[in-house]
């Protein structure tokens, strides 16, 4: 299995980035008196990123230190802290404000379990009864032998083998997709269901936390002509994505009835064919795209993406897009102005 | 300790060696995520000198003993790329300066970044210094600031920070590299929104008299550098903000709006 | 290797509550230092190795500093000056959260970087006064300091150590002479009871005044082992008897507004002249006693 390290690192001077032109140099307010922290920031750094009123600062973004509102009359939420009357942000982003109950977001954060959440996460450690899995959250998630699905039915019970032979079952380095359970002490995740469990013929990708919102399914399918069969992707709250051959059965697992009960725990990958490869791979250099750019995802967009590339003739020779066609391509699936990375 | 050439620190025109006047700071760019692997990274370049610093966390601490109950553990290592300025390869008491450097930092940070809301996690700060020509402690607390901002750890306020040097009787702002061998010189970072000093570092001899008007001017260049970070952070977001829109998922059957989930908050 | 425990809640919160109170677990008052104790080794012994050494004590802390001295070739890029070079050790024997040989502490490297930077960057020792002949021979002045005990603040007891020993060193007096059978010339070093040894120069006399924070910007003096790991900061001032401010190093901890910061250097500058009034005193005392000239 493949894995990809997330977003490759931007030249630290772009010829159209903005962000690195060298300012005009500052002045001490004794020398020069008309520089005022008030004054509009925006105008001194000349161009915007030409998206017109959309590109300035918006009235709710904040950063930390700053005062959001009084707090006299609102209750702070995450994101803040109240020093004597008033309430500061403690991190970059939008305040919001629902009810009584003023929060700021931040834009980028590391990932925070919630109960429900799917994630895909990777073994670490395995130790007495548990196995300890990385989620690129704050600590490390516990996934408990009590947790999952054992090979030989679905209501099999517990057996004292089982917990020596749980390396047999999933051994260090092993990917899995799993559902949290709680969030006390710990994450504590279950794979109770025979959508969850270990992954194998496919590639994981690493993305921003932030990009993937909270949905009812994150089970996607790119039906074929994307790959002979179809291009499955698992999108993980945690911004773990999994990209794979689509099993069609093994989403309608519950709905047949028959689970391949040695199978489940196999480490072994299906042979792959080359075509399908190929549709993996550009799958999953379109979910880069956008991490790069960073757009939020979804599937329509996925899908979207796909078929762009397909009309412009990329599908089939497996060529790769330079800067002014992925920008174009962007712009055109999303409708936005995309002009820089982030 | 005498300086190689005798540079004329202040000429009659009162400008500087780079033709700067004495409270004028040197042109400033920042760049964010510029390490995207990172959670959190940023390059801040004074003039010539560039740190660029990636933070890693808060994530589960590499080693069990480091984990403290009820607040994040900060780790901070310091870097310094060998072709950063001349004749640094040949120094070898490198290690412990960077330490130091290190140990300053993380001290720094420490009461301003909340960590009691990571507990037993680990936030860890890399700072690699890539170009050097005075002024690596502040330019490396100023990535920082940015690098943490940019990985949305929770803090008070910026740490913004700058060099104040003294010739005669006139503080110099924002220190070059031959200004720094030559006239004595202090450290000073400061949370801007108050205008308390978190970190003040000296190492050359400097009259108490003049020390006070050295720090409150110090401190006002911190407010005033911390006012041009704070507006590329804003721009930055903002236009993250407005990605974000993109695309949000409205009225698909079966999507939540994010809207919705606000009012879940715990 | 054992590291110190986290000082329990309950004690932090006493600790806290009596200082609120302005009373120290040692019964100090929040700015007062811990008795000072100077003593130097006795007076019969004259050789050079009986100068320049000292034990300095404040409260439980003890701490020895040996000041000795070498002839050497100069640095090539610089003739003209001799060399001073100072080793602070500190191992488990002052106290169990210190590692013994190879692995040094942060907290060991700050101290070490600290006592350097207040003895040697500040240009305390004139080392063009150790220059014998330009280029060809110089004194090496090697600085010791070992930390026998720990209990909070050895970065003041260190410094004055340093500082005293460096004032009661003398080093001997040195002669070349020159061979007739045309072989390099051999640097006669005298023993003291032939030809007085001479003190070393020194510009000025820096001294550490540490300061621990504590939550509500509480103020320390000299704080002990105890007070250091409750303080949520320290900081550390090195000043002279003419008011110059030789090292400052205040990271972290409580920030302070400029006001504050400066009445805390003014509150530095007596607590200085204080010590270094009772290190003049210590030293007189020891040269009325100690028998340096030729008879």
């Amino acid at each position: 299995m493949l894995q990809v390290i997330s977003v490759p690192p931007i030249p630290l001077f772009h010829a159209d980035d903005v962000t690195a032109e060298f300012s005009k140099t500052r002045h001490h307010p004794d020398v020069q008196d008309d520089l005022d922290s008030d004054m509009d920031v925006d105008d001194e750094y000349g161009t915007g990123l030409g998206v017109g009123s959309s590109s300035r600062a918006g009235k709710n973004i904040t950063s930390p230190g700053e005062v959001v509102t009084s707090a006299k009359e609102f209750m702070r939420g995450h994101g803040t802290y109240t020093e004597g009357d008033n309430v500061l942000s403690t991190v970059a982003g939008t305040i919001e404000r629902v009810n009584k109950l003023v929060s700021v977001r931040s834009v980028r954060q590391r990932y925070n379990p919630e109960k429900g959440d799917l994630v895909i996460g990777r073994v670490i450690e395995v130790v007495q009864q548990r196995w300890k899995v990385d989620t690129n959250a704050r600590q490390d998630a516990i996934l408990a032998l009590s947790s999952v699905n054992l090979p030989g039915g679905v209501q099999r019970r517990k057996v004292e083998t089982d917990a020596l032979k749980m390396r047999e079952f999933l051994a260090e380095g092993d990917l899995l997709v799993a559902e949290v359970q709680s969030v006390e002490n710990a994450p504590q995740l279950h794979t109770r269901s025979l959508r969850y469990g270990k992954l194998r013929n496919g590639l994981l990708l690493t993305v921003p936390p932030s990009l993937i919102r909270r949905l009812k399914s994150h089970f996607h399918t790119l039906p074929p002509p994307c790959g002979p069969l179809g291009v499955d992707v698992i999108m993980g709250v945690n911004g773990y994505i999994w990209v794979s051959v689509s099993v069609g059965e093994r989403n309608n697992a519950a709905v047949e009835g028959f689970v391949d009960a040695e199978g489940v725990y196999s480490d072994v990958n299906d042979d792959i064919s080359q075509s399908s490869r190929l549709a993996i791979s550009q799958v999953a250099n379109l979910i880069m795209l956008f991490a790069r750019y960073s757009i939020p995802l979804s599937d329509t967009l996925l899908s979207d993406a796909y078929a762009w590339c397909r009309d412009n003739g990329l599908t089939k020779s497996g060529q790769m897009m330079d800067k002014e066609m992925e920008k174009r391509c962007l712009t055109e699936i999303t409708g936005m102005d995309v002009r820089e990375e982030l | 300790m005498a300086s190689s050439s005798r540079v004329e620190i202040l000429n009659e025109g009162g400008l500087r060696v780079d033709g700067r006047r004495p409270y004028e700071l040197r042109s400033v760019s920042m760049t964010f995520s510029p390490q995207a692997h990172a959670d959190g990274s940023a390059t801040m370049q004074q003039g010539l000198t560039t740190v660029t610093v990636s933070v890693f966390g808060p994530r589960e601490p590499r080693s069990r003993a480091n984990a403290i109950h009820d607040r994040a553990n900060l780790v901070v290592e310091v870097g310094v790329a060998g072709w950063s300025q001349p004749g640094v390869g040949q120094r070898n008491r490198g290690d412990k300066r960077l330490t130091e450097v290190g140990a300053t930092i993380r001290q720094t940070f420490e009461p301003v970044i909340m960590s009691h809301l990571y507990p037993r996690s680990e936030i860890s700060i890399y700072v690699q210094v890539l170009g050097s020509d005075g002024g690596i402690l502040p330019t490396a607390i100023n990535a920082t600031t940015l690098a943490l901002i940019d990985a949305g750890v929770a803090m008070t306020d910026y740490i913004t920070s700058l060099s104040v040097g003294l010739h005669l009787t006139q503080p110099l702002l924002d220190l070059s590299s031959p200004e720094e061998s030559d006239i004595p010189y202090l450290v000073v970072a400061s949370l801007p929104g108050t205008g308390k000093v978190t970190l003040a570092t000296l190492e050359t001899r400097i009259h108490v008299d003049r020390f006070e008007e050295m720090l409150a001017v110090g401190v006002e260049g911190c407010k005033i550098l911390k006012a041009e970070m704070e507006g590329e952070v804003k721009k930055r977001t903002g236009t993250m903000v407005e990605r974000m829109k993109l695309n949000a998922l409205p009225d698909r059957a079966g999507g939540m709006k994010d809207s919705d989930r606000d009012i879940l908050m715990t | 290797m054992p590291r110190d425990i986290p000082v329990p809640t309950i004690n932090r919160s006493f600790v806290q509550a009596a200082l609120e109170k302005g009373h120290r677990l040692d019964g100090r008052r929040p700015l007062e230092r811990r008795r000072l104790l100077i003593q130097f080794p006795d007076p019969e012994e004259t050789s050079v190795s009986g100068l320049g050494r000292v034990e300095v004590s404040l409260g439980k802390t003890k701490v020895l500093a040996r000041v000795s001295a070498e002839l050497t070739n100069p640095r090539s890029d610089r003739p003209f000056e001799g060399l001073l070079s100072i080793t602070s050790e500190i191992g488990p024997l002052a106290g169990e959260a210190f590692h013994g040989e190879g692995r040094t502490t942060e907290e060991e490297v700050i101290l070490t970087r600290l006592l350097e930077k207040a003895i040697r960057r500040s240009e305390a020792v004139d080392r063009e006064a150790l220059c014998v002949v330009a280029g060809e021979k110089v004194w090496h002045i090697k600085l010791h300091i070992h930390f026998l005990s720990s209990d909070g603040n050895l970065i003041d007891a260190g410094c004055l150590a340093g500082m005293t020993a460096l004032r009661h060193f003398r080093r001997p007096e040195v002669e070349r002479l020159d061979r007739d059978d045309g072989m390099a010339a051999i640097w006669k070093v005298y023993p003291t009871d032939e030809r007085a040894p001479v003190p070393l120069s020194i510009h000025h006399t820096p001294l550490c005044v540490t300061f621990a924070y504590l939550e509500g910007n509480l103020l320390l003096l000299d704080p002990t082992s105890q007070e250091s790991q409750i303080a949520s900061g320290t900081l550390t001032l090195t000043l002279n008897a003419q008011r110059e401010l030789c090292v400052l190093s205040k990271a972290g901890g409580n920030p302070l507004g400029v006001e504050e910061l400066m009445k805390v250097v003014t509150l530095g500058v007596d607590v200085v002249r204080e010590m270094t009034s009772e290190m003049e005193s210590a030293l007189k005392a020891d040269e009325a006693v100690r028998i340096v000239d030729v008879r």
